[in-house]
């Protein structure tokens, strides 16, 4: 194939499967010619998906959901033929603010400033999220819910980009956030913040990125696309080696991909699954309970045209049909 | 027109101010970086935004709540992105000046961007509108029901009867409905 494909990615620990296909010659190895595009907005990368100026994109999970449902923009349906990985998400403090750190405690303490500042009058504190259709605004919701506080009424909730929350907590224009690694490390490196709770605490194994491409793109390139997933499970599987590690977070610590501190990045590798357990199966049942997060919030309505969409947009069938070709 | 330019770069800023020339009363506001509080506080009437702008995925968030009073938002795109400018308009993504070629059309683009913003923004209003009248419609059909059972009453008679307590209270009569809806609940025990 002459011609290159140009695949969208957010500068974040998860991105790794693209970058290393790239960088350890796993698109290579597929015959693929691929040009890595760093975009700073997730509404970008949904844009630019959408009118085919990337044939594909590392993307919030949810995302790709509310395209393809046509909430928060025009309808385009996209499909999720692959997960990137599995967790990475966190909600991360203020040192600042005085609530004793805890695994469970940590919740309640903060339940009970936020009461007292209303009481007092004081303004309410403000918690920053990646995007609306994202399982940080999600998780954040649900670890603030579970302890009484209401996140539409008791707190002010906005929206960063995930390289900027560590700046915004340091500088107390936030009081906490729930990004994807490596911004909750950074924070805490910087000495601005701690990680209250992580994804995979609260939830397990959460679903996290994916692959997204438009459905016509999908069917227009079916030979490409499995080629494609065929490469990055590859190099999801190299990501998850223990002896790539240092390796892996140099190469993400460069300039064109996170560019951020390789320590930070190598620290934010714990928490995150790139392929073992079956990671980058697109399970509809995920897909399905992300609707679930999104109708509970009000995002979308809770019927049977929102859940119809679980199985159309994660593909497992080109999954495994990509999968059966890997291990023939 | 008040215009907000998110841009570090103060060039675009210019180019901005300078297709705008000639529109009275005209005001165009440079920030490196967006602020929610700020913005509130100079009110404009568009915000123009680099498409490669981390701050973009807060503008649009923006949009999502009612509560932060949403503008129209028009990007600039780099000219080494070729199509998609055009193809984003053409699908309706958003409206884009591309970068550099496009004094002469910035006027045309930032008024087309805020007629369009204010049409769908009435039609959300006339869809949150439609359904509300719909909910209140069903109510108002359920407390004339109750009325012809409790009361023996004919369809026509039980709507006079919630008319009129509409008129007495100067409340609306899906209110009404629904408060009667309500207490009938509490009397049969339901709300304990």
């Amino acid at each position: 194939m002459s011609e290159v494909l140009r695949l969208g990615f957010v500068p974040l620990t998860d991105s790794a499967p693209l970058v290393i296909a790239k960088e350890r010659g796993f698109f290579e190895a597929e015959g693929l010619r691929v040009e890595l595009s760093r975009e700073v907005s997730w509404a970008t990368i949904r844009d630019k998906v959408a009118v085919g100026a990337l044939d594909g994109a590392h993307m919030l999970a949810p995302l790709a959901l509310a395209a393809t449902l046509g909430a928060g923009s025009e309808p385009t349906p996209m499909i999720a033929p692959m997960a990137l990985n599995l967790n990475g998400a966190a909600v991360t403090l203020s040192t600042r603010l005085s609530v004793a750190p805890g695994e469970n405690g940590e919740a309640q303490a903060l339940s009970k400033l936020i009461t007292r500042r209303r009481k007092e009058g004081a303004s309410p504190l403000t918690f920053a999220v990646v995007y609306p259709y994202s399982v940080h605004n999600y998780l954040l919701r649900d670890w603030l819910a579970a302890a009484g506080v209401d996140p539409d009424r008791d707190i002010r909730l906005t929206v960063a980009a995930p390289s900027r929350m560590a700046e915004l907590l340091a500088d107390g224009v936030i009081e906490g956030f729930c990004a994807g690694e490596p911004w909750s490390s950074v924070a805490v490196a910087s000495g601005a913040g701690r990680v209250a709770v992580r994804a995979s605490q609260l939830w397990g194994k959460a679903p996290d990125k994916v692959l997204g491409v438009t459905q016509e793109w999908a069917e227009e390139n079916g030979e490409v696309l499995g080629r494609l997933l065929r490469s990055l499970i590859a190099a999801a599987a190299w990501c998850d080696a223990p002896e790539h590690r240092a390796e892996l977070s140099g190469l993400l610590a460069a300039a064109p991909y996170v560019d951020a501190p390789r320590a930070a990045i190598a620290a934010s590798l714990d928490d995150v699954i790139f392929h073992r357990d079956g990671a980058n199966a697109p399970r509809p049942p995920q897909a399905a309970w992300l609707l679930g997060q999104m109708a509970r919030w009000g995002q979308v309505a809770a019927d049977a045209e929102t859940s119809s969409v679980a199985g159309q947009v994660y593909r497992l069938d080109l999954y495994e049909a990509a999968w059966a070709g890997q291990n023939a | 027109m008040r215009v907000l330019v998110i841009d570090p770069d103060p060039a675009r800023a210019a180019l901005v101010a300078e297709g705008l020339a000639g529109v009275e009363p005209l005001e165009v506001r440079r920030a490196a970086v967006f602020d929610e509080a700020e913005a509130a506080r100079f009110g404009p009437d568009v915000v123009v935004v680099a498409a490669d702008s981390p701050d973009r995925d807060t503008l649009e968030s923006l949009r999502e709540t009612s509560l932060a009073n949403p503008r129209p938002v028009v990007m600039f795109v780099d000219r080494s992105e070729p199509g998609l400018a055009e193809e984003a308009v053409r699908a309706g993504v958003a409206a884009y000046i591309v970068d550099g070629l496009a004094v002469g059309r910035v006027r045309a683009i930032l008024e087309v961007a805020m007629t369009r913003f204010q049409l769908m923004s009435q039609l959300r209003q006339d869809l949150e509108r439609a359904k509300a009248d719909l909910a209140s419609r069903k109510t108002v059909e359920r407390a004339k029901a109750l009325l012809m059972k409790e009361r023996g009453l004919e369809e026509d008679a039980a709507y006079r009867l919630l008319r009129k307590l509409s008129m007495d209270t100067g409340r609306p009569l899906g209110a009404v409905a629904a408060d009667l809806l309500a207490f009938a609940g509490v009397l049969k025990g339901d709300g304990a």
